[in-house]
């Protein structure tokens, strides 16, 4: 277990280094959300726009911390399909 | 800090009233003929006429259909047939659940104009026939995406221990109308912590059980991986009693478990003196007052002095906040392109983000889920049971934007399930135990391996027989 614990801590630590987190940037997410709104065929009003902006820059950043925790290839999705 | 206004005797309460008398005892009175079952529902109709105005619980009163039913019952026990465990006792859902005759609103302007539901959800079904008799739908944050209970088409539902408080959500009124006596129990749902935070912050006993357990069948969805359905009570054998006579494998529910039905009742009164229970520490250590005092509490009557670790927890709640932003967001799509300026804008703008996030990101969640998963379940091989606070306060006032953890200042609406998250996400079963601290309860999450209600039930009644735990009567009542 305590040797696992140590694989995963240097594999975040890697992974980290390599700067593989979400784009924060501003001006990323003003293009994320025009173009996915778009092919999603999404209303976003422009008076909303700050607000999405907000909560998409919430979810990319939870999204950073599970990115950075390194996995092997083979791990499979908690939901498994079954024929 | 000590209980002082528990729940009262089916014997020494006037035998119209019935108030905060608990279902068992209900029960009790209704099958052995010492009370009618219309007069058990009289009086709570009456009840919900007189508080509900200011807790703002219930969307629906079913007076009519409540009446009927408990005409039947009473008839039944005239002609010497059988009532069930749960004879003559009201109870109320979360209005998401399908009543028959009623639109499955889920909290929403937009269900409104849905049919009404032609069958009720499988749930109540089974409540039922066990004798239980359904008094109508309760108020819920929009979509169940909300852990405040507060609501903009319905209006906030209020908390019975201070009006200007909240509930808690997302199953709002399920927590406001057991806390505040209307019904005995109710049912709600829990995807991130919708059961247990309104437990915490409305004082009464919440079980959210093992993904799986219990049919979803005919109930609006919100996170398909992460939804489960539970009761709240104000014991903890009131919870068993709901609990067990809901249990069974239904095909109406994918999801559902095909197990035995696991009876918790008669387990209940079994000594939790040799169980191994761990106080949960790192991410789930305590930082504000009430929090801190519960734990130690409860821990110190169950003689539970180790700590144990949940690895990654803080990244399982990220998993978990990732998976329910975007499988919410796929749930209401269309409904977001056609109906967007009908949504609560708090809502409606956490899931346009939630569509918007890439789909890789989630895939790598539902792998995490995965890991973290069989590193938890690791931890049972050395205890029975883990202890974790709730919520990380109590109740704040109606309309609070952020609330102070140790010294960092967090915003409420996204945190009030700080410590619900990372459990639900793994689909942990969990008894929520009210702390009667005054003046505000705040509760503990009793948390065992799958399957294993019957060990958080029985710890949860333990500390209520040593009065560590307790379902107040709220001081205005």
């Amino acid at each position: 277990m305590k040797k696992r614990k140590a694989k995963v801590k240097s594999a975040v630590k890697s992974a980290k280094k390599a700067k593989a987190s979400a784009p924060q940037k501003q001006d990323v997410l003003d293009a994320m959300v025009a173009a996915a709104a778009q092919a999603l065929g999404l209303p976003v009003d422009p008076a909303w726009e700050a607000k999405v902006k907000f909560n998409l820059r919430l979810i990319l950043r939870h999204a950073a911390l599970v990115d950075e925790f390194v996995l092997p290839d083979d791990a499979e999705p908690a939901p498994v399909f079954r024929a | 800090m000590t209980p002082n206004r528990l729940q009262c005797s089916v014997l020494d309460t006037p035998a119209t009233d019935f108030d905060f008398v608990p279902a068992a005892e209900i029960a009790g009175a209704v099958t052995s003929g010492r009370a009618s079952a219309v007069r058990v529902v009289e009086a709570a109709l009456a009840r919900i006429r007189e508080r509900d105005p200011v807790l703002n619980a219930f969307t629906a009163v079913t007076e009519a259909r409540a009446l009927a039913r408990a005409e039947a019952l009473d008839d039944a026990r005239a002609a010497g047939k059988p009532l069930g465990p749960l004879a003559g006792v009201p109870f109320a859902v979360k209005n998401l659940f399908d009543v028959a005759g009623l639109p499955t609103l889920a909290g929403s302007k937009i269900n409104r104009d849905l049919p009404p539901a032609a069958r009720d959800a499988t749930l109540i079904e089974r409540l039922e026939a066990a004798g239980a008799i359904l008094l109508g739908a309760l108020n819920m944050g929009e979509y169940a995406y909300d852990f405040t209970g507060e609501n903009i088409h319905d209006g906030a539902a209020h908390n019975p221990h201070d009006h200007e408080r909240m509930t808690g959500g997302s199953s709002s009124g399920s927590g406001g109308a057991v806390g505040g006596g209307l019904v005995p129990f109710a049912l709600g749902s829990d995807t991130n912590g919708s059961i247990r935070v309104p437990s915490s912050l409305c004082g009464t006993f919440g079980l959210k059980p093992t993904y799986g357990r219990l049919s979803r069948a005919r109930t609006f969805p919100f996170v398909a991986s992460l939804d489960h359905l539970g009761p709240f009570a104000r014991t903890a054998r009131d919870l068993a009693l709901a609990y067990d006579a809901m249990q069974g494998f239904d095909p109406e529910d994918p999801a559902c478990a095909d197990r035995p039905v696991a009876p918790t009742v008669p387990l209940l009164e079994r000594d939790a003196d040799d169980l191994r229970i761990a106080v949960a520490s790192g991410y789930f250590k305590c930082k504000s007052g009430e929090a801190c005092y519960a734990i130690d509490r409860v821990a110190s009557a169950l003689g539970a002095n180790r700590d144990i670790e949940i690895p990654e927890a803080e990244r399982a709640r990220s998993a978990a906040f990732i998976i329910t932003a975007t499988e919410g967001a796929s749930l209401h799509l269309e409904r977001l392109r056609s109906r967007a300026k009908d949504f609560d804008p708090a809502v409606r703008d956490r899931l346009l983000a939630g569509a918007i996030a890439p789909a890789s990101l989630v895939v790598k969640a539902q792998k995490f889920r995965r890991w973290y998963r069989e590193q938890v379940l690791a931890l049972f091989k050395d205890v029975d049971a883990i202890l974790a606070p709730a919520t990380p306060c109590t109740a704040p006032l109606i309309g609070q934007q952020t609330f102070m953890l140790g010294d960092v200042e967090l915003p409420v609406r996204a945190n009030l399930g700080l410590y619900t998250q990372p459990i639900s996400f793994i689909g942990l079963p969990v008894v929520a135990v009210p702390v009667p601290l005054t003046p505000l309860p705040i509760a503990v999450q009793i948390i065992t391996a799958p399957w294993r209600e019957d060990i958080a039930l029985r710890i949860a009644h333990a500390l209520e027989a040593k009065g560590v735990v307790a379902a107040m009567r709220p001081a205005s009542l």
